[in-house]
Formats: structure tokens, sequence, C-alpha cells
């Protein structure tokens, strides 16, 4: 490595670690994340992300404990933990947890294979977090034939999948060495010990005082509705007639992927060259997103083949951007289309991917969940449980997340794939596309319990990825 | 002016600065898209209307349409249709197909669709309807579109009968792509180049198949989703329905119309010459009428109509309007040649009063020949021949065959012939309706072509109906 781009590597690598620091700003968890963390039922209705990233070599522990040390204090959220009221009346806050130990979170193990190492780190996935501590977990798994692997387990209330890969790529080095007087993150004022008694009767009293404009608020609204009543009438049922079709219209689940527990992981890792698979993407006019979904509909084609039992489509989860289509927006929604199992070629399973995709924005209840979050929020966590049990859940969840752009290091060992094991919120299985450098990582989280051939599945899936790698 | 809007000349503009050929697609969604409504509500009132339907079907058809629009399945009122129609004979429901275009589904073809479609072919690109409607909707159309490509729902038929099943699916939302792909492997065509029009919320997947996908009069739904994927949405005019306002004004047009005759040949009658007389009513019978339904008329090349007198003008025909019209222009010693059976008709009567037409017995040819002799001399003596040479109607703007007698009139007599291009009668009155609605009629007088005979005439008929369909097709301005 010349030392010009040494030095251009490591002041790229100041600015991503000052953002880290600005990350996590925030001491308030969002309606969506409260509805998450308030009906989280760990492991069937998880909101666990965990990461496997594949290292050449095993870094050294103490510069591995360091490094870690040092990114807890940079990214303050990792030594925060939640603090709820004690009844639902505000939304729960980020507070400094006064006993964090960096031991308690991060520890290493000695395996022998990546299947052992795989099979490790879905049971590090499934046990529940502690709720009362910062909202994460690593382990660094040495004695690989190839290198390392560091598996790292984080809340969905820390980071969704997608913050959790940013963290990730903010955190880690653009080079090998070790970089001297690292930014630390400002000593910021945290939020006074936050009291679970404190924060409910200070939510109530916001609720107090915000009433009188709330009850205006609806009164107008009443008012409108009686003026124009017709029209009213009309958008409600336009917006309930949304809501049944996106509820109701994606296919059936398929016989082949059930019956699902949710309490069986078993993690799969893929790799592939990037470029064919953006080729195929092109070709079939749509974007890498829908590729992923055709390639694992493609390889759950496979599946049904090898059981004898084709079905025409299966319900798959996919994130749609609620701003414009094809820009990387920060809202999403998340919705279930039909994914066509009947199409081999692969172009043509991108295309019809992509018009099921687009589909969903004529669908003006799209973002009800977000709009039902703060209400829902309210209520017992029960409710809000079922709310999202109600959301039918689909076969699959397919997502993508864009990854570290070059060639990235932790504590001096190079990072060579990065991959994704989402949860299984009543899916068989989930699956996440990230793209690292000029290699797609593909982590598949598999329900055991629904499958009844785990070994053909993995091959078929395999099969799919060659196929798309050209 | 070509009548076309802004939005819609831009968009012509694109598709002749685009890639050209045949491997270039171009599919329209019908229903809403390239026609103004929904042709099964068409089919269907013709149903009820002939009271082919039973109460209960009525109300199970009633209860699928509204659960379909309250986010059931959609589609489930097409499939109710189809098994009604099990038994059904195939060819009577394709004439059915063809006796509703003309008298109902023609009238609804937007102008603007129409002008998309031909620059699509000027293109060479290939043309298709892609809808979930069957092809006795889609084919009569289609061939008045010169559209050769139906991608659409297929119904099995069993000895001529239908048997009430689809073949296939029914190509809506995700099927219809998917059926758009399938004809693009086929016949060679590149979806990335393509076009793709369509106007219902469940057209997202099939506009999405194609590189330039148009949102067209768009849904409420699919305008959003358009707003949201940066896709292009088009407004096009729809055709206007008479109004009672536009009823009105027509009935006072038609009494003006008839005391403009009486004044007319009163005066001529009192002054003592009967020509001017004529003359006078043909003016006061046309351009009064006219102002009060609101009809004015855009002239191009109007000087053409007055260097070749005596002369037999040729125009195309769509509308009852293109007589009062002509009328109009060649305001003073002209006579038409119409079929016998017109001479009761109560439009005909107060023109046939003033400007003596010779009547043609079409069942006589005997009789027909000599009314003709009598024609050639008229002209000869100074009085001009107005001639349809399609020798009807046609329910739509597009372009009959033409009939040779005006022109072997044009031999015998030795005079030119000057050609008229009407373009938009047709809109403003439709083909069997008697209200005029108000607009602009457009008018082009081609160049007069002289020195007619009979041994090369056959190729100059067809060199001047090429000059009348590129009129049509590009307006000159």
């Amino acid at each position: 490595m010349s030392p010009s781009s040494s030095s251009s590597s490591s002041s790229e690598d100041f600015e991503r670690w000052g953002d880290a620091a600005a990350w996590s700003a925030g001491t308030e968890l969002t309606p969506m994340q409260t509805l998450l963390w308030r009906a989280e039922r760990h492991p069937v209705q998880s909101s666990t992300t965990t990461v496997v990233i594949d290292l050449d070599r095993a870094p050294d522990w103490d510069r591995f404990v360091a490094a870690t040390e040092w990114g807890t204090g940079l990214v303050r959220r990792l030594r925060q933990h939640v603090v709820e009221p004690v009844v639902p009346t505000a939304a729960p806050t980020w507070a400094d947890d006064p006993t964090f130990d960096l031991g308690y979170h991060l520890r290493r193990e000695r395996v022998s294979s990546r299947e052992e190492m795989l099979a490790a780190a879905a049971q590090v996935a499934l046990r529940p977090f502690d709720r009362s501590r910062p909202l994460w977990e690593g382990v660094l798994f040495e004695g690989l034939p190839d290198g390392a692997a560091y598996v790292l387990k984080i809340h969905h209330a820390l980071a969704d999948p997608l913050g959790t890969v940013q963290l990730l790529s903010m955190l880690q080095s653009g080079r090998r060495a070790h970089t001297a007087r690292k930014p630390v993150g400002e000593e910021q004022v945290a939020p006074a010990a936050a009291d679970p008694v404190d924060l409910a009767v200070s939510g109530l009293r916001t609720d107090v005082s915000t009433l009188p404009g709330a009850v205006r608020t609806t009164a107008r609204a009443l008012g409108v509705a009686a003026a124009r009543p017709q029209a009213v009438l009309a958008s409600t049922l336009r917006y309930g007639a949304s809501l049944r079709r996106l509820l109701t219209q994606a296919a059936p689940p398929s016989p082949e992927l059930s019956p699902r527990t949710g309490k069986q992981w078993s993690f799969l890792t893929f790799e592939a060259p990037l470029d064919p698979i953006r080729t195929v993407a092109r070709q079939g006019g749509g974007t890498l997103d829908d590729a992923a979904v055709a390639l694992v509909l493609g390889g759950l084609r496979r599946y049904h083949l090898r059981r004898d039992h084709l079905v025409g489509e299966i319900p798959v989860g996919v994130r749609v951007s609620l701003a414009r289509a094809d820009d990387l927006g920060n809202r999403f929604a998340q919705a279930i289309i039909s994914g066509p199992l009947s199409i081999d070629d692969p172009v043509d399973r991108v295309a019809a991917v992509r018009g099921e995709v687009l589909s969903l924005h004529t669908e003006r209840a799209l973002e009800v969940l977000d709009a039902a979050a703060p209400l829902v929020n309210r209520m017992p966590s029960f409710v809000g449980a079922s709310t999202l049990r109600t959301a039918a859940a689909p076969d699959a969840f397919v997502l993508t997340l864009p990854g570290p752009p070059r060639k990235r290091f932790m504590a001096g060992a190079e990072v060579q794939g990065m991959y994704v094991l989402g949860p299984l919120p009543g899916a068989a299985l989930t699956a996440c596309l990230v793209t690292c450098g000029d290699t797609a990582c593909i982590g598949v989280n598999v329900d055991a319990s629904a499958v009844a051939d785990l070994a053909a599945l993995e091959e078929c899936l395999a099969e799919e990825v060659a196929a798309f790698s050209g | 002016m070509s009548g076309l809007s802004t939005a819609v000349q831009e968009a012509i503009e694109a598709i002749e600065a685009g890639p050209q050929g045949p491997s270039v697609g171009a599919f329209f969604d019908l229903d809403g898209t390239l026609v103004a409504g929904y042709t099964a509500a068409t089919f269907y009132g013709d149903r009820l209307k002939g009271r082919d339907v039973s109460p209960a079907e009525f109300l199970r058809t009633v209860v699928t349409a509204v659960d379909g629009e309250l986010g059931g399945d959609p589609t489930r009122i097409a499939h109710v249709a189809f098994s009604a129609m099990r038994g059904e004979s195939e060819e009577a429901f394709a004439d059915l197909g063809e006796r509703l275009f003309r008298s109902k589904i023609a009238g609804t073809i937007r102008r603007e669709s129409r002008a998309l479609v031909m620059a699509h072919q000027r293109a060479g690109h290939t043309v298709a309807v892609a809808s979930a409607a069957t092809k006795y909707q889609i084919a009569p159309v289609a061939r008045d579109l010169g559209v050769e490509h139906l991608v659409c729902t297929q119904l099995v038929v069993g000895d001529g009968q239908f048997t009430g099943a689809t073949d296939g699916p029914m190509l809506w939302g995700r099927h219809k792509a998917s059926g758009v792909r399938a004809f693009a492997r086929e016949h060679g065509v590149d979806l990335a180049e393509s076009y793709a029009y369509g106007n219902g919320y469940e057209d997202v997947a099939f506009l999405s198949s194609v590189g330039h996908p148009t949102a067209l009069n768009p849904h409420r739904d699919l305008r959003a989703a358009a707003a949201r994927l940066g896709w292009p949405v088009l407004d096009l005019s729809d055709p206007v329905g008479g109004s009672l306002v536009a009823a009105g004004r027509t009935l006072a047009a038609l009494a003006t119309m008839n005391a403009g005759v009486g004044a007319g040949l009163a005066w001529g009658a009192a002054r003592g010459n009967l020509t001017e007389g004529r003359n006078a009513a043909v003016r006061l019978a046309t351009r009064l009428p006219m102002a009060l339904a609101g009809v004015s008329v855009d002239v191009l090349n109007e000087e053409r109509l007055w260097t070749h007198r005596p002369a037999i003008f040729v125009a195309n025909h769509q509308s009852a309007l293109d007589i009062p019209v002509l009328g109009r222009l060649l305001d003073r010693d002209f006579t038409i040649v119409a079929k016998k059976e017109a001479r009761w008709d109560p439009r005909a009567m107060v023109g046939s009063v003033v400007i003596d037409p010779a009547w043609i017995d079409r069942s006589d040819s005997e009789s027909a020949r000599a009314t003709l002799d009598g024609v050639v001399e008229r002209i000869r003596s100074g009085t001009s021949l107005m001639i349809f040479p399609e020798g009807t109607r046609s329910a739509t703007p597009v372009l009959g065959p033409f009939r040779k007698g005006a022109f072997h009139l044009a031999a015998q007599a030795g005079v030119p012939v000057v050609p008229i291009v009407l373009r938009n009668t047709g809109e403003l009155m439709r083909r069997n309706s008697l209200v005029l609605n108000p607009g602009v009629v457009d008018v082009c007088v081609l160049e007069p072509e002289t020195d007619w005979s009979t041994d090369d005439m056959s190729e100059r008929i067809a060199a001047l109906h090429a000059k009348f369909e590129e009129t049509l097709a590009r307006w000159p301005s």
C-alpha cells in the first residue's frame, strides 16, 4: 500500500468515524422502534439481527477488545439501555447504563469449521437479550481453517439491519495498521438517569398539555367530515379497500414451508460476484433488490421442484421505498408481494418481481403500520404484538443492504465478507443480500422446523446463486 | 393548428426522435386508454337492454363489482360475466361486437390516442393492444386503428359456443405484464426500448415491463404511483358527448337553416333571379345555423376553393355535419350527387330544395348513368359538384376506399378535382347522432388536380387517397 493511499484512506476513516459519533443522537425510541420493542416475543416475534463477518485472520485479542472499547465510546448508544415508563404514556428512552461492562458483551470462542461457527452463531442469536442492558453482543470465533469470524448480535431498537451494516461500515478501518489517536465521542451530557415513574409522569403531563390541541384537531376533522360526508366516506372506503388488498391478496403460503415454530434458526451463507447479478437485474428492468428477490425465489423454485411440489406463487415480504422508487430514500414500508415460482428464466422473474413491487405504489394503505404505530403504542404491549401478527407473515423476507464499498479492516484483520442474518417474524426464511465491494454476501436464516430437507434447500439456493453468476 | 395538446405533440416528437423499427414495441391498454370508458359496460348494457340478464345474475354481478371495488378480487366480475356467456354462439357475439363498435364504441376512441398509435406506426414499431378484455371487444377497435396484434384474454370455444371458461388467466394486472413479456420474446421486441400506455391502478406491472411507460388519463391511484415512480402522465381530451345545451343549439340551428332557406328563396323570387336566390339561401342556411351551434371553420388554402371552378370537389365523410360545412365553404354555384334514399332524410331535405341535388338510384344502373350524363351537362354549364368518394360515412376518422365515379365525371366533363380534407367533423357530430357539439372544424384544401383520363385513373386515385391519409395523419400547420 502506498503512503498516499494510506493517508487518504485514513482521512476517509476519520470522516466516517465522525459520522459514527453523530449517529444515534435521539434519546427517545421512534414510534416504530417502540412498537417492535414492546411487541417483542423472542425468538418467535424477534427483533434481533445477527451479522457474521468473515476475517482473513484472527485479530490480536487485546487490540480487538481495545478497538471495541473505543467503538462503544464513540457510539454512545452501545453503552446505553432502554428505560420504559411504568405505564405506556411516553416512548421508552435511551439512558447511559451505569453498570456497562464490556466483558458482558464481548467474548471469544474456538471452533474448528465454518459450519460449527454458523451453528454457534444461530444459538447466540436465539438467546434473548437482557433487556436491562445495552442491546448488543459480540463473539469472536477463532480456530477457523481460513481465518476468523466476528458475530455481532444487535437489537432492532438499537439499529435496524440497514443501520447495523452502516454502523459496522463506519466503525471499520480502511487500513490494516493501527490508527493512533482515533477520535473519541464527546462526553455528551447523558440524559439524567431516567426513572421509569418520572418518564410516565412527564409523558402524561405532555399528553394533558397537548390535549386541548388534539381535541381541537379532532373536532376540526369531524367538522370537515360532516361538511363533506361523501368525500370522506369514499376516501375511507378506498383506504379500507387498499388495506384489504395488502392483507389478503398475496399468494397463499406454500405447504412446503411449514409448519413454522420460529424456534430453530439455521444460518446459511452464499457469496457471488455482484456484476452478473446487476446485469440480470438490468436485463429484467429491475433493481438489485428485485434481483435479490428473484434469486431467492429461483432457489425456492428449485427446492419445490426437487420436492415435486411446485406452487405458482408464494408470499414474499419486501421493503418498499416510500420515496421515489429508484433512489435509496429513508422511508420504507414492509409489504407482501406474490412472488412467482412458476418462472424459470431469471430475467423474466426479475421483471415479474419488479411489476409486483411497483404495483404496491398504488396502495394508499402502504404506510398503515407507520401510521398506526403511535396509537398502538399507547395500548398494553399485547395489542402491539397482535397488531404485528395481523400483518400475515410471508413465506420469506428478502432485503438488500449496501455494505462498505471497499476493503475494510477490523483490528488488523481484513473483512472478507459480511452476512446479515435477519430475524424470522413468522416467515420460513429471511434472506439479506449485502453488497461488499464487488461481492454479494447473501445470508439466509431458515426456520429449520419449516423445511423438510435443509441440505437440499442449501443446494438449491447455491445452484440459483451460480445461475445468476452466469 | 393540429388539434393535439402540447404534451401529446411532445410525446409524438419524442417517439419520432427515438429508435425506429419493429424491434421497438408500443403496447396500448384498451379501456380508458384507447377508448374513453369501459367497453365491457357497453356490452353489459346491451345485455341488460335485451333482457338477457336474470335478476339473480344482475344481483350477483353488482355484488361482485362492489366487492371488487372494496378490495376484493376485481377479476371475479369478469369471470361471473364469462360464465354467464356459456352456451352462447361465438359468431353471434363477434357480430354483436361489430354492431356495438359501429353504434357506440367507435365514437369513444380518443383522437389523441389515435395520434399516438399512428406515430408509433409511422416509426415502424410493433404496435399491440394489451388488455384484459376479450378479442370481441378489442378486434374492431384494433382494426380501425390498423393495429395487427392483440394481447388479450382468450375465451374457450367448443363447437362454436363459449364454454364459460378462459384459456389461461385473465390478462389483468401481473398476467397482462407477463403476456406482454411473452409477446415481446416471440416477436423479438426489445422491452427496454418499448412503450406502454395504461390508465388503471392494475397497470403498474404492465407499464413497468417497458422502458418508456406512460400513465394515460390515469386512475387516481395510478396517478399517485406515477408521481412516485417518475413516470410521465398524459391527460387526453375525451370525445365530447352531446349535452342538453348542445342539443338545444342544434335545434335552433336546424330551425334557422330552414328559415334561411325560406328567406333566401323568397328574396330570389322577389328579384326574379332563382340562381341568386339559391346562393343566398345556401349562405343563410349554413353560416347562421353553424354560428348558432357554436361551430366555426378553420380553413387552410382557402383560395383553392375558387381558383378552379367549375370543378368536382371531393371530401372525406364522417358526419352529417360535413354537408353544411362544405356548403358554407363552396358558398355558391354547386350541387351534390346523393343516393336516392337520402331524399327524405329530414337533415337533407332543406338542403335538397336549395341545391337541387342529382339523385342517384343505386339499384338501377341504367337510370344512374342517365342521371350522371345530366350531371356532366350541369358541370359544363358552370355548376360545381361535391362528392364524397368514400360513398358512405365512416364510423371513425379512418379513411375508406375511394370509388371511381367522381373521377370519371371529372374526366368526362373535363374539369379539375379539388380535394378537401375534413379533420374532426366526426367528433363534433358523431355518426348516427342528431346533436351537434360546438367546436372548430379543421379543413385543408389540397392542390387541385387537372386533366383526368381513364388511362391512369386508378393510380391517380390511389395517390390522392394516400394524400388524404397523410394529411389526416400529419395535419399541416
